[in-house]
């Protein structure tokens, strides 16, 4: 093959070099000569290299050295312009664009890799929930049913509320017996919190135990409640979250790992969608817990105040006709399979001996229309 | 090919740069490694940033050289384990002792329901905590770029000094918000020159003059919008003073056709300010800072991009790709409707849900692509073709300089999801 011009740089400075190179085919190599080279250079054509994904038409050619630099390359870079010469080596090099990656990098990644997953899964599974539970004890009783205030507040203009209890029923026969229920069940019970229970006016059926001792039953639970007993298990599922300070250390822990859950997931295609599952999971393997744990501490409430748990069983059942629309796997809702829950209630109906209603059939009229007359 | 010919000579001792990307063969790889990373869920996404780098520096050509990006997709993902490893730690603790903190701020929302609704606000506070880290990110990332590119063979690089940066940002952030941005051209001066002059091409420096008061003519756009939010804000207080007395609540009655002039002022403003405006800015800025460049005090460089250009290539990207997705959700949704109507159940069957995730992945591939093609490279293209080089013979003079491990990679920048286009 016929030598053509072509510009060469040496690595060391950037002088160009115009250079006259060709292919001696029977040594298999490169020569590279010119005026201002000090010797002809002479490159093996199985180490030359070029780099992908270029939009520039000319042909960057480069030897495969072990620099100990990012890419297996010498600095040195020969600019071949003439297209027969380009095409004729871009044809007859396999190895051209070969990757060249480094030996052992493959191990190299795969040690990373499991050293940034253990760091992050002991952050979020074993430091945070431990420093969660450590600060929850330690935040002052009256600072945290300040930021319970909050949470409430916040919660109660997310349903619709337009100011501060905007949406709690105030009807005073209703607060009473509310009063009444509450004094059954804590009365036997040597209580951190001194409780309050808010019933909003709202229809879904639901209740919550926001930090600092305070329970939000919503109007949806008493409206569908078949009898006392049904709120009274609520209640007392509610205040073993108050006890066990779930909301607290729920909330400083989903500080603790939302940073370094988005960090992880990084910037990938439709992240967001895999963001809030994550979040979704890993927030339900401790709710489980908190849940089983709150559970067992209602069991033992209405057994004290001599309350039967019939009421969680219907409770129960109805959630579970509830999620049979949706069907989640248990694993990713937040409470545990309320077909399980239903059992266990009705396992600890069977055992229970004398039991009295929690509350009088007009304390319970008047507690279903705490929030007026519809 | 011959690219010299592309080459305009502004005068014999100045050089103007050119740009040779193409729109099909960029569309052609970033939809085909946006969709590697969708289907490596991200893994791929290190990959996908060095492939798109090596098209786009090797579009930039000066004096019939290319420049070129030797970074790699492994050493980026190294980086970003390292990252992890670091920030996993650092946010978890510092966030979560935060939010302690804030949490013990917190007052009673009943006696003073105003400073209570603030307040809700105020634990977000706790994402400042990440602010070091992402101005760390970018210095970093930025030493990462410059000590991965090379022209006629010679490295680029940046002096390891990421933590005065660090401090230095942070202070004009505070600075920025306690004189109401009114002094950002010294602080966009100072930063930049702080990164500009301790960047090398090979052994030589380059180094910044100038003052940074001569930039305060690139704010003009923010001032004229600010008046026009000013203005509007005035005149909704005077008619909201007159229509109601006393504020009640948080709630006010927007449907008052005395508030629709105002209001109109504010968009008005808004829309100046955060879209002519930063535009206007960012390019009057890059412009001044790159004309008071020298490299070695031999090589002057010269750019005089337009704004009006690059907020026209916005338009018309704003235009073409609303037009896709006009096109393109529609029948998406379509096409998941009929699926599902002929499997003749109201809940959609797997394979109808994995088809609409994959047709979802897909448009988003094309709308990342598009967006490639459409703003990315012509902006990028305006501004390279526009910028000249004077007395380019002396680059001829400068040596090698030493290779930078730079081992993060730009993991930090990437982990934070903090960097450009690029």
């Amino acid at each position: 093959m016929q030598a053509v011009s072509a510009h060469f740089y040496d690595g060391m400075s950037a002088q160009r070099h115009d250079v006259q190179i060709s292919v001696a085919e029977r040594d298999m190599t490169l020569i590279i000569s010119g005026p201002s080279l000090d010797q002809d250079l002479i490159w093996p054509l199985g180490d030359l290299r070029a780099q992908g994904d270029r939009a520039d038409p000319q042909l960057t050619l480069m030897l495969h050295r072990d620099t100990g630099d990012e890419t297996p390359h010498d600095a040195a870079r020969l600019i071949v312009s003439d297209p027969d010469m380009a095409r004729w080596i871009r044809r007859s090099r396999p190895a051209l664009y070969n990757k060249d990656v480094a030996k052992g990098s493959l191990r190299k990644v795969a040690r990373y890799a499991a050293i940034a997953i253990t760091a992050a899964a002991a952050m979020v599974f074993v430091i945070l929930p431990a420093m969660a539970g450590f600060l929850a004890k330690a935040i002052p009783l009256e600072r945290e049913i300040a930021f319970g205030k909050t949470v409430i507040y916040q919660m109660e203009r997310f349903l619709g509320g337009m100011s501060v209890n905007d949406l709690s029923c105030t009807d005073p026969a209703g607060l009473a017996a509310l009063d009444k229920m509450l004094a059954t069940l804590t009365d036997p019970q040597d209580m951190t919190y001194d409780v309050t229970v808010t019933v909003f006016d709202h229809p879904m059926v639901n209740a919550f135990a926001a930090p600092g001792g305070q329970v939000v039953i919503l109007r949806g639970l008493l409206d569908t409640a078949s009898g006392p007993d049904q709120v009274a298990g609520v209640l007392a599922h509610e205040l073993g979250h108050v006890e066990n300070r779930d909301a607290t250390r729920s909330a400083l822990r989903a500080a603790g790992s939302a940073g370094i859950l988005t960090m992880l997931l990084g910037d990938v295609t439709g992240g967001a969608a895999l963001g809030v599952l994550g979040e979704q999971v890993l927030n339900s393997s401790y709710s489980r817990d908190a849940e089983q744990k709150a559970d067992i501490f209602a069991y033992n409430m209405l057994k004290d105040a001599q309350i039967s748990a019939g009421g969680m069983v219907r409770f129960f059942s109805y959630v579970q006709d509830l999620d049979s629309d949706i069907a989640l796997p248990m694993y990713l809702s937040s409470h545990p399979s309320s077909a399980d829950r239903e059992a266990r209630a009705r396992q600890i109906v069977q055992g229970e001996t004398a039991t009295k209603p929690s509350l009088t059939p007009e304390d319970w009229t008047a507690l279903t229309s705490i929030c007026g007359e519809k | 090919m011959d690219t010299q010919s592309d080459t305009a000579q502004a005068d014999s001792q100045s050089m103007f740069a050119s740009y040779l990307g193409g729109n099909g063969a960029l569309f052609g790889l970033a939809l085909k490694t946006s969709l590697l990373t969708a289907v490596t869920l991200g893994i791929y996404r290190f990959w996908q940033r060095t492939r798109i780098r090596k098209y786009i520096w090797s579009s930039v050509q000066l004096d019939g050289d290319s420049l070129e990006y030797t970074g790699t997709g492994t050493e980026k993902l190294l980086g970003f384990l390292i990252a992890v490893v670091f920030l996993a730690i650092y946010l978890g603790l510092l966030q979560i002792i935060l939010f302690y903190f804030g949490m013990n701020l917190f007052v009673d929302p009943e006696t003073n329901p105003e400073l209570a609704l603030g307040q809700a606000g105020a634990i977000y506070i706790s994402l400042l905590a990440v602010l070091p880290f992402i101005y760390f990110a970018t210095y970093r990332s930025r030493r990462y770029k410059m000590a991965r590119t090379r022209w006629r063979g010679i490295r680029f690089g940046m002096d390891s000094a990421a933590w005065g940066y660090v401090w230095r940002a942070c202070g004009f952030f505070i600075l920025n918000i306690f004189t109401l941005g009114l002094l950002l051209p010294l602080s966009t001066y100072k930063l930049q020159r702080y990164m500009i002059n301790r960047s090398h091409f090979g052994d030589a420096r380059f180094n910044v003059n100038g003052k940074w008061v001569k930039m305060y003519g690139a704010m003009s756009h923010y001032f004229i919008g600010a008046a026009f939010m000013i203005a509007g804000g005035i005149m909704l207080y005077l008619a909201f003073d007159d229509i109601t007395g006393t504020v009640q609540g948080t709630t006010f009655r927007t449907n008052d056709s005395s508030a629709i002039l105002p209001g109109v002022l504010i968009v008005i403003g808004y829309i100046w300010a955060f879209v002519v405006g930063s535009v206007f800015y960012r390019l009057r800025t890059f412009a001044y800072l790159t004309n008071a460049t020298t490299l070695d005090n031999t090589v002057t460089f010269s750019t005089t991009p337009k704004a009006r250009t690059v907020i026209g290539i916005l338009f018309l990207a704003a235009l073409l790709m609303g037009v896709f997705a006009a096109i393109a959700l529609p029948s998406l949704g379509a096409i998941v409707f009929t699926a599902s109507s002929m499997s003749g159940s109201i809940t959609p069957g797997p394979l109808v849900v994995i088809a609409s995730i994959l047709l979802y992945l897909l448009g988003l591939a094309i709308i990342n692509a598009l967006a490639m093609i459409l703003i990315n490279q012509p902006i990028l293209k305006h501004i390279v073709t526009s910028t000249s080089v004077t007395n380019p013979d002396a680059l001829s003079e400068i040596n090698q300089r030493a290779f930078d491990k730079s081992a993060d990679a730009g993991g930090f920048a990437d982990a934070l999801d903090v960097g450009g286009a690029f």
